[in-house]
């Protein structure tokens, strides 16, 4: 039984009527894992003592009747900016190497709680800040579907690890795009849920008002049912809201007959890569022969200042929400003549090169003089923005557009070419900035095997009805294949 | 043109919550062993997000509404950023550009004449950690190591800054006792400067020839009302010599040192230091709409002024009398108790400050723990009325009462003014008040015909009556005798 090609349904569906343990599953994805993630590098901590304690105790249950969870046995792995008790939480930097939090974040609290089992951590960008996944302490993680190109970033390692079949469902954390473009360039689902649907509580913040946990799956079936375990209230995040969510599971099968769906028009598509502007034409396509209606839409203003507002609101916030490294209480600490000396070479030595200069470009835009000129404009035109779709879906109820205009890169382009990088989050960070739901679809690959993606875009707290409409694209698209990472043979960690 | 000094005060006050601003953990720290009230929220640990502790906001309104403030609905808190090992986060939550009070005013008393300080706001953040420097001279720099406790970081405070209104150190003792008085009412702090749930910042400037305000200067590290006086004094002379000798004032935080009895200059806030303000977004906008703001308002205590015009037109009571029987709730509590047995008002107010007072300070406690309820306090008060106890007596009663915190007829009979004891001006009054209510019998003794003494008996049988039989029946006939003759 290959365990590794079975979605998460499937794997719970046989864990609950007996067909297989969760122990069999645990140990078959673990397996997998330590024979070939050298290839890729996208896990960094696997967990596998505790892993098969949690898989036993499924089992246990299962034996009497009690596994009726909607993920019971389902194997999963968590970007490692996520609290785990017990188990070390890096951020992948040096400032955090050997920080272990004793609670879960309430993400993996609750995926626990569904029966899925913690296996361990994956590769991320240092605090999530790149759309690589090369600025890791842990080295970088490779591309799955092409060993020479990167797997976009910061939740690369997770969406990874999806495309390699180390798991059918991975969390990732989504600032301005890093659970979205990862799934783009490694060819899998990823979604970014509306602001304020899960908690939280337990994510190592990069921005309060921007990051929200994104499950990553290769089919929006495994998707739907994540999101039905994830999303809900919490009492430790006042900004996840109280709201009684939907079955999205349910909700995904509703189809899209007579749905209004806009696809994005009056961007430079010349300078996009041609295979992701083929795949939002086969999107649509899709959408008008499963009987839903497509117009075309322009977002002048979102177009024109996404990228420039992200970054201000973002590396702000960043540089607020890192200050509390400062060495004394948790993390790395130098020693120093006095207190200031100590702060500066622990935060100097602690953070990589990408986080040293957002936060000294965050620092900055918070500075008397530029905050004026800089962060507050940059809060109006993200109301503004946030306005534009306001306006967008009052008449539409989805919209199709690129996630990321390139195809995955070559590995180390963000040292030749770090604004072309920034660049690349134009699409994908607005739905952070409006606070909507926001899905990368798989819907294809190209001749060489490179992944083309398109995003999918509703309205606050549309989430069920955006799922439903990548199912329908999905139905006709197909669900990604799993990466075939053994090509390059074994190499064990 | 004689400069005149111009002052404004930033009042920080502790608030009465079991636990702390933005998380559960409990606000009880006086006392408590460092760094045991902490939890992974206040100590910022990595994933941690604050939570808003609805009573804290309450509590806020409350203050605000007694300050006569106008409640902002959809305020929102701010980020204070700085580095330093007393804020975990290294920003303070703190409302900046919203807080939830503003435009308030409070109406003090100082020489001799009322004057309206005006409120500028009022605003909710939390508390720092406090930093222990192991020296021996207890001096702020120069250890070779520092100590944190977090046991009091993320309190809950609400900061009351007012315009600079007060013009003496008188007006400003005055506004912050009305401060703390109006804070007790409401129950929303102790406001005891000593522990600390009170704070006091300074700003004090001298106006210009012109009449324009002059350069400020804030003074910090001020703990108690006769520091204040002192470090103002100072401060105004000190600011006065300055200019006098034709120099300039730098506008900077001083500390105040109260052992030299001088304020020394902290840092200068010529560069104004820049704590990047930026809305806090891992809380949602406070709501503190109508009909909330409504129910507070409604739930509020009577206000010390308005309990003092009260006391004054209810209980005729002069206006030193309310002023000292309002000046905490609890004693204004204990005197309507009083009243409410039957005792005049006027003798209540009279004993409370006379006897109350002194006990009180003997014992070095306050109303809440005199140990004699109010109820018996009342009767012991109707006794002296109706004259079965002379004042003397019922001081002495009293005194017992306290002490050995027995019931009134206990006292009584242990002060042994009962079975026989009536003596004196008690008994005095209690003859008295018989030869009033037998003026016949009087007069026919007077004018020598009661022959038989058979009058006189009556009298003296109706005084050992009217004592209940505690009079010596001896002193009882003496005194009859030599009151009628």
């Amino acid at each position: 039984m290959e365990f590794y090609k079975l979605s998460a349904l499937e794997i719970a569906e046989g864990v609950k009527n007996g067909k297989w343990t969760a122990s069999e599953v645990l140990s078959a994805h673990l397996e997998r894992i330590k024979k070939y993630d050298g290839n890729i590098n996208s896990v960094v901590t696997l967990s596998e003592e505790s892993a098969q304690r949690e898989a036993e105790e499924i089992d246990r249950m299962s034996a009497d009747g009690r596994a009726q969870r909607p993920l019971a046995g389902v194997p999963f792995l968590v970007k490692d900016n996520f609290c785990t008790e017990g188990i070390r939480t890096t951020c992948c930097s040096k400032m955090l190497s050997d920080w272990i939090p004793d609670y879960d974040a309430t993400a993996v609290r609750r995926m626990k709680a569904a029966g899925a089992v913690l296996m361990g951590k994956t590769n991320m960008d240092e605090f999530a800040m790149g759309s690589t996944t090369e600025s890791s302490i842990f080295g970088p993680t490779l591309n799955p579907r092409d060993f020479d190109r990167v797997p976009g970033g910061s939740s690369g390692g997770s969406a990874a690890a999806v495309a390699a079949g180390f798991c059918p469902i991975a969390l990732g954390s989504d600032t301005g795009g890093s659970v979205r473009q990862p799934s783009a360039f490694c060819g899998v689902q990823g979604m970014k849920p509306s602001y304020g649907q899960i908690s939280r509580y337990g994510i190592v913040a990069y921005a309060s008002s921007l990051d929200q946990v994104g499950p990553i799956t290769r089919n929006i079936g495994d998707m739907a049912a994540a999101m039905e375990v994830l999303a809900g209230p919490d009492s430790n995040d006042t900004t996840c809201d109280a709201y009684e969510r939907p079955s999205f599971s349910e909700a995904s099968l509703a189809g899209i007959e007579g749905k209004k769906i806009a696809v994005l028009t009056g961007y430079d598509t010349d300078s996009m890569d041609r295979p992701l502007i083929e795949a939002i034409e086969k999107s649509a396509d899709y959408c008008r022969s499963a009987g839903a209606e497509i117009i075309e839409a322009q977002l002048p203003i979102t177009m024109k200042h996404a990228v420039a507002c992200y970054y201000m609101v973002a590396l702000g916030d960043a540089s607020s929400k890192l200050a509390c490294y400062d060495g004394m209480r948790y993390g790395h600490h130098a020693e120093g003549r006095n207190l200031a000396e100590m702060y500066k070479k622990s935060r100097n030595q602690g953070f990589g090169k990408e986080v040293r200069k957002r936060i000294l470009i965050g620092t900055c835009i918070l500075t008397r003089g530029y905050y004026e000129n800089y962060y507050v404009p940059a809060t109006k035109v993200r109301q503004m923005i946030a306005d534009e779709y306001a306006e967008l879906f009052k008449k539409v109820d989805a919209l199709i557009c690129p996630i990321s205009p390139a195809l995955p890169y070559k590995k180390g382009l963000v040292e030749e070419d770090p604004v072309r990088i920034y660049l690349g989050d134009a699409f994908s960070s607005i739905a952070n900035l409006a606070g909507l739901p926001s899905i990368s679809l798989n819907v294809g690959f190209t001749e060489k095997g490179l992944p083309a993606n398109v995003q999918l875009m509703g309205p606050r707290f549309g989430d069920a009805g955006l799922l439903a409409l990548a199912r329908s694209i999905e139905n006709k698209a197909g669900c990604p294949s799993i990466a075939e990472i053994e090509k390059k043979g074994e190499c064990r960690i | 043109m004689k400069r005149e000094p111009v002052i404004g005060l930033e009042i920080h006050l502790q608030l009465k919550t079991k636990t702390k601003l933005f998380c559960g953990c409990s606000s009880d720290y006086i006392g408590a062993i460092p760094n045991t009230n902490v939890c992974p929220v206040c100590l910022a640990v990595p994933g941690t997000l604050p939570i808003l502790n609805d009573h804290a906001v309450e509590l806020a309104v409350k203050t605000g509404l007694g300050l006569h403030c106008s409640i902002c609905d959809n305020t929102r808190f701010h980020r204070k950023h700085y580095f330093y090992a007393d804020l975990p986060k290294a920003y303070q939550i703190t409302q900046y550009e919203h807080p939830i009070a503003v435009k308030g005013y409070v109406d003090i008393f100082a020489g001799g004449k009322e004057k309206r300080v005006r409120v500028h706001h009022l605003h909710l953040e939390e508390d720092a950690g406090k930093l222990v420097h192991p020296t021996s001279d207890g001096r702020l720099t120069g250890a070779s190591y520092s100590l944190v406790d977090y046991n009091r970081g993320g309190m809950p405070l609400s900061e009351i800054v007012s315009e600079p209104d007060m013009n003496s150190a008188e007006e400003a003792i005055a506004y912050i006792t009305q401060i703390r008085q109006l804070a007790r009412y409401l129950d929303v702090s102790d406001g005891e400067m000593e522990s600390g749930s009170l704070r006091v910042d300074v700003n004090v400037s001298l106006t210009r020839p012109d009449g324009s305000l002059g350069t400020r200067v804030e003074i910090k590290n001020i703990n108690s009302l006769t520091s204040i006086e002192r470090a103002l004094e100072y401060e105004i002379a000190r600011q006065n010599k300055v200019l006098d000798e034709g120099g300039h004032l730098a506008q900077e935080t001083r500390l105040w040192d109260d052992v030299a009895g001088v304020t020394r200059s902290m840092r200068s806030k010529e560069g104004d230091r820049d704590y990047r303000y930026y809305v806090e977004m891992d809380l949602a906008p406070i709501s503190a709409g109508p009909e909330y703001v409504r129910k507070i308002r409604e739930s509020l205590p009577e206000m010390p002024w308005d309990k003092r015009e009260r006391f004054i037109s209810e209980y005729s009571l002069s206006p030193e009398e309310s002023l000292h029987l309002t000046e905490q709730r609890e004693t204004a509590d204990y005197f309507e108790a009083c009243v409410s047995e039957g005792a005049p008002p006027a003798k209540c107010a009279n004993w409370m400050r006379m006897e109350v007072q002194r006990m009180l300070h003997d014992y070095g406690i306050g109303i809440n723990n005199f140990p004699v309820p109010s109820a018996e306090l009342g009767k012991l008060i109707i006794k002296v009325e109706k004259r079965e106890l002379s004042n003397t007596q019922a001081k002495d009663v009293l005194a017992v009462m306290a002490e050995k915190k027995t019931s009134l007829e206990d006292a009584v009979r242990i002060c042994g003014v009962s079975g026989g004891k009536i003596t004196g001006t008690a008994l005095e009054e209690a003859v008295m008040k018989i030869f009033d209510s037998e003026p016949e019998a009087v007069k026919t003794i007077r004018e020598g015909n009661d022959k038989k003494g058979a009058k006189v008996k009556f009298l003296q049988g109706l005084v050992m009556r009217e004592t209940r039989g505690s009079a010596d029946p001896a002193e009882v006939a003496s005194l009859v005798n030599s009151m009628l003759h």
